[in-house]
């Protein structure tokens, strides 16, 4: 019943979309959609209004409503000024450290997700099965040890103690090896091998364009795990430089809920930028939507 | 870790796919090792040998006072007869059935709705649903907290606003909800896309001779829909299990809100943070961090012993 | 290079799995030895020697005052980093001394003190000079980093003897006059609530340990007093302490005062809209308020902390605060300890914290210096806030001892007493609970408990 996806299914796709047209919409169904949609955007909506009052406004006025300034500007321009500027910092790096990874971590599952739905050998089902199984263990309470085994291979307070292990993605892997059985048809292999070429020639030249949405799906996945990502660059990270935006923003968070000195004002600041540290991610979304959702379409059905 | 296994039998067992392919598998091993190797390398270096070395480090125990030695399993037998590790892990299994048949549900409900072309607007909703997976958690957290305000949270001025009695988000009643609403809101449009996008993949064909016979839209849905989507609900499922008994970060946050609610062993997870990093009992934290691996584990393992039987049935 | 670098640690990572914790750990461990004596000559021979430090800090602006110190000391370039503060911050600063990636020095409160000094990790102070600054320090700063045996643990950075912020004309509206005394406040209490119920009188914070520990310190519970070394006494049902929780738990009880948790925006929110008339408080509070509740400003007014004896002279306690201590792990323990005392007692530098990061100071220079106590901030209607505050610390008690695991004793508090707080209940009955817990946890890691 599963054996449907091979990458036509954008074919049938397109006979779908023109079944549904002949569809009445339904009243109930939409309002009930729309319900959960505001449900889904309410928080962000008072994420948007916070980000336009000034910290007097934020405690003292209705939280769903704007206030009578409208410093959003300010706010903007004060987020991105704080501290000579480290915001602009800590996006840049949050950027670099998502976009190695996710390019990286995608690169990494869809050779091995390949390796291991394609190649038989010995340690196969062992190595896959260790990897699946090694993620149930939380990690939060073992930073001690993993910081000093970091350390002592010299990661530790460096971006790749951040990067190197965003490049294990788990689910990616589990999505790859299965998308490349039923996206990579063995006789296409077969037919390369009888040209003569290589093994790898055949993987970057032939499988990896029929992976494309499949890696783009894992992309997206790995930079959206890395972009949010919170405790490994906090424990493993001291340097406010090389910090994510997640763990600048929580340190100023922090600032300003501890006593001593004048850090009540930095409350708007890690208001507007969550604000502004959403923005690229769900740019990306709308961006890559098309890709990432033929990706998954043929990866999640074969499981 | 049982997953794939039963996985791979069960599509063998539906006939998912043709043996031949199975048996199609060039006796090339050393190649096949290159492919894995980058991958199985970063692994083994940035994973498994930190737990491995923090799988040894748990059969000791290092004291402020006496400083450290050898004890064996000491610390996972004081992890068996430790009350608070059982109660997070009780409360954790509630939080399960609560949280997640509710954000399945939810998610299945929308993928469905998308997928019948019987709405308007479906584009904004899809959108909609998923952008709270782009908002870090830390963040949807911090809204969430205040959105829950007990005094002059938005949602209480609005139920006083109306004569309503508002609830009180952050009391020891509705925490465990309280928490749930915000792992949903940040999960439910994620699941949904997995869902949804495994419908898209379903060929018309079958359940066109359905809907010509007189099949209403939910009778599809009920009967030929939904179980297809058995795989794709698996997947989210497994990875469920393992997210609601790591919970960390939103009980951890919402600590500053109601720290008489949110105790130090409130989710096992912040339980081991908070003796590994408040009562410095490191090696005691890592014993429990396998424990609660140990319980995932045989969560998922039993969860997939049950759905295989009834699917065999 | 990637490759490269990667391919690298991955080698490094099969062998460092194959060493043991054991190896591991002694590597955090390896401390330098440390001279105990020290000439002057050595002294300027290291500040002359071109030396990088690191100092981890979340005093924001510290810059400023770090830009004195490497004026006068040329040779010397001080790192600075922030990297965090409160639980965070000593989750980093434990995990890096174990990894030996530890700063030269760190900021930590004065209540961390011992649970740094227990396990070894803090430098004394003494062999580079400090006990030749003492006397620049206010007592009960300089009291609160002396060790068991009279070893300087830390230089006082800031503090928080503590007062009480009043809103002037809440209070006065309703003909309410100020506590002098707790028993004059439980009757205000009352008296607001009859006379406004959306108002209360003040709000115990519950979950916030540092604050319990201030009414304690005022009442004479010294909870772990005599504790010395390896071996820790705890009292936590003395007469003083039930007193103490006794008083509040029955104001919690009769809703005489709120219970809302603090340092958060319904918190914010509270003062704001005028939900507390007082707030029982410390020397930083009045800078911090003036921020977090801006929409209030010119309402506020400072006096003392309510007295439990009406007839003796006033007494108060100390929350927070902080200091700056060198790490045990430096290799470079004289620049680090130079730099510690001149951050924190140079005139110049002690005056720009106060005036500056707004931190309330702990040398004499500073507290009786009139360009700080003579500021009269607006927020406060004009008054010498300053002056108040410096006034009130001359009062403080010196007995209160903070346990060497002082985290873990607030976590334990915040599930018993604090939690009995909150809902309302019988909070004296928790303070046995508390007890245990700590005796529990104490003799767990390996301490000597002797009860009261």
């Amino acid at each position: 019943m599963t054996a449907v996806t091979l990458p036509e299914s954008s074919e049938t796709k397109r006979q779908r979309r023109s079944l549904g047209h002949t569809k009445r919409p339904s009243t109930i169904l939409t309002v009930a959609a729309l319900a959960a949609a505001a449900y889904f955007l309410l928080p962000l909506f008072w994420l948007f209004v916070s980000s336009t009052k000034t910290t007097g406004d934020l405690f003292s006025t209705f939280g769903l409503w704007f206030a009578g300034d409208f410093s959003l500007f300010g706010n903007i321009s004060r987020t991105l000024t704080q501290e000579d500027g480290v915001f602009l910092q800590w996006m840049g790096n949050t950027l670099l450290y998502a976009v190695t990874a996710a390019g990286g971590g995608a690169l990494l599952a869809a050779l091995a997700g390949y390796g291991f739905a394609k190649y038989r050998f010995k340690a196969n089902r062992m190595m896959f099965l260790g990897v699946l199984g090694a993620i149930m263990v939380p990690a939060t309470a073992l930073a001690i040890p993993t910081y000093l085994v970091f350390s002592e291979m010299g990661l530790a307070g460096t971006r790749w103690a951040i990067i190197l292990p965003s490049l294990v993605n788990p689910f990616g892997l589990f999505l790859m090896r299965i998308y490349t059985e039923s996206a990579v048809p063995d006789s296409l292999i077969e037919a390369a091998r009888i040209d003569g070429a290589g093994e790898f020639r055949i993987f970057f030249q032939v499988v990896l364009r029929l992976l494309a949405p499949g890696f783009v799906t894992v992309l997206l996945f790995t930079l959206v795990a890395t972009w949010n990502n919170y405790f490994l660059p906090l424990i493993m990270l001291n340097d406010p430089k090389l910090f994510p935006i997640t763990v600048g923003l929580a340190r100023w968070q922090g600032q300003a809920a501890a006593g001593g000195g004048a850090t009540g004002d930095l409350i708007p600041l890690v208001i507007t930028g969550s604000l502004l540290s959403i923005i690229p991610l769900v740019i990306a979304f709308l961006f890559l939507q098309r890709y990432w959702q033929s990706g998954l379409v043929t990866g999640s059905i074969k499981q | 870790m049982t997953m794939t296994t039963t996985l791979d039998k069960r599509s063998a067992a539906t006939g998912g796919r043709p043996d031949a392919k199975r048996r199609f598998k060039p006796n090339r091993s050393a190649t096949g090792y290159l492919f894995v190797a980058p991958f199985m390398i970063v692994f083994i270096a940035l994973f498994l040998v930190p737990l491995v070395y923090a799988a040894y480090f748990s059969l000791f125990r290092e004291q402020l006072v006496g400083g450290n030695a050898f004890v064996g399993l000491d610390n996972y037998a004081r992890a068996f007869g430790d009350a608070a590790l059982g109660e997070g892990i009780v409360r954790m299994a509630l939080y399960f059935f609560i949280q997640v048949p509710f954000m399945l549900l939810v998610a299945l409900f929308l993928a469905l709705v998308l997928d019948s072309g019987l709405i308007r607007l479906t584009r904004t909703v899809r959108l909609a649903a998923f952008v709270p997976y782009a908002v870090p958690g830390v963040i949807a957290t911090l809204m969430w907290g205040f959105l829950y305000g007990p005094d002059y949270g938005p949602l209480t001025q609005v139920a006083e606003g109306l004569g309503l009695t508002p609830p009180d988000f952050l009391s020891s009643d509705l925490m465990l909800g309280s928490l749930a609403n915000i792992v949903f809101w940040e999960f439910t449009g994620y699941n949904m896309v997995i869902l949804y996008a495994a419908l898209r993949a379903v060929p018309t064909e079958l359940y066109e001779a359905a809907a010509m016979d007189g099949a209403s839209p939910f009778r599809i849905a009920w009967n030929i829909k939904i179980p297809l989507l058995r795989p794709a609900l698996m997947l989210t499922l497994i990875f469920s299990i393992i997210g609601s008994f790591q919970l960390f970060n939103e009980p951890n946050l919402l600590q500053g809100l109601a720290p008489d609610v949110i105790n130090s062993s409130y989710t096992p997870n912040l339980y081991a943070f908070n003796l590994a990093f408040v009562g410095q009992e490191y090696n005691y934290a890592a014993a429990v961090s396998f424990v609660l691996g140990a319980v995932i584990l045989a969560g998922s393992y039993l969860f997939i012993l049950l759905t295989n039987r009834r699917s065999r049935s | 290079m990637t490759v490269r670098f990667s391919r690298r640690a991955a080698a490094k990572g099969l062998t460092a799995a194959a060493v043991s914790p054991l190896a591991l750990t002694a590597c955090g461990n390896r401390r330098p030895e440390h001279p105990t004596d020290l000439s002057q000559s050595d002294i300027d021979k290291a500040m002359d020697t071109p030396t990088e430090i690191s100092y981890w800090t979340w005093t924001p602006g510290i810059e400023r005052e770090v830009a004195m110190f490497e004026e006068a000391y040329p040779a010397i370039k001080v790192n600075v980093v922030n990297a965090g503060q409160g639980g965070g911050h000593y989750a980093k600063l434990r995990t890096a001394l174990r990894a030996g990636d530890a700063p030269d020095a760190a900021q930590i409160e004065f209540y961390m003190i011992p649970s740094f000094a227990i396990t070894d990790d803090l430098v004394d102070l003494r062999p580079y000079g400090a006990d030749a600054i003492a006397d620049k320090f206010a007592d009960f700063a300089w009291g609160k980093v002396l060790g068991e045996n009279g070893e300087v643990w830390a230089m006082p950075q800031d503090a928080g003897p503590m007062g009480m912020l009043y809103r002037e004309d809440i209070l006065s509206e309703h003909g309410i006059e100020v506590p002098q005394t707790w028993d004059a406040f439980a009757e205000a209490a009352a008296a607001m609530r009859e006379a406004d119920p959306e108002v209360y009188l003040t709000n115990l914070l519950p979950g916030d340990g540092q604050f319990f520990d201030s009414l304690l310190w005022q009442a004479g519970a010294d909870v772990f007093a005599g504790s010395e070394g390896t071996t820790v006494r705890i009292d936590a049902t003395s007469e003083a302490a039930e007193q103490v929780v006794g008083y509040w738990s029955e104001l919690a009880r009769q809703d005489l005062v709120s219970v809302d948790p603090g340092f958060n925006d319904q918190w914010y929110q509270a003062f704001n809209r005028g939900k507390y008339a007082t707030w029982v408080a410390p020397a930083w509070a009045p800078t911090f308020l003036a921020t977090a509740a801006e929409s209030t400003s010119g309402n506020w007014r400072v006096a003392s902390m309510p007295q439990w004896e009406a007839d003796a002279p006033p007494v108060t306690s100390i929350w927070g605060g902080s200091t700056s201590s060198v790490m045990a792990t430096t290799e470079n323990p004289i620049p680090a300890a130079v730099f510690v005392q001149f951050l924190n007692s140079d005139p110049d530098s002690a005056f720009a914290m106060a005036t500056e990061q707004f931190l309330f100071p702990t040398t004499k220079a500073v507290l009786q210096n009139p360009d700080f106590t003579g500021q009269e901030p607006d927020f406060y209607g004009g008054q010498t806030v300053n002056q108040v505050f410096a006034d009130i610390s001359e009062t403080y008690l010196p007995d209160f001892t903070w346990s060497p695991f002082q985290s873990q004793v607030y976590a334990d508090y915040g599930n018993t007493v604090s939690a009995a707080f909150t809902q309302r209940g019988d909070a004296v009955a928790a303070l046995a609970d508390w007890e245990s817990r700590i005796t529990e946890y104490a003799l767990n890691q390996g301490f000597t408990v002797e009860g009261s």
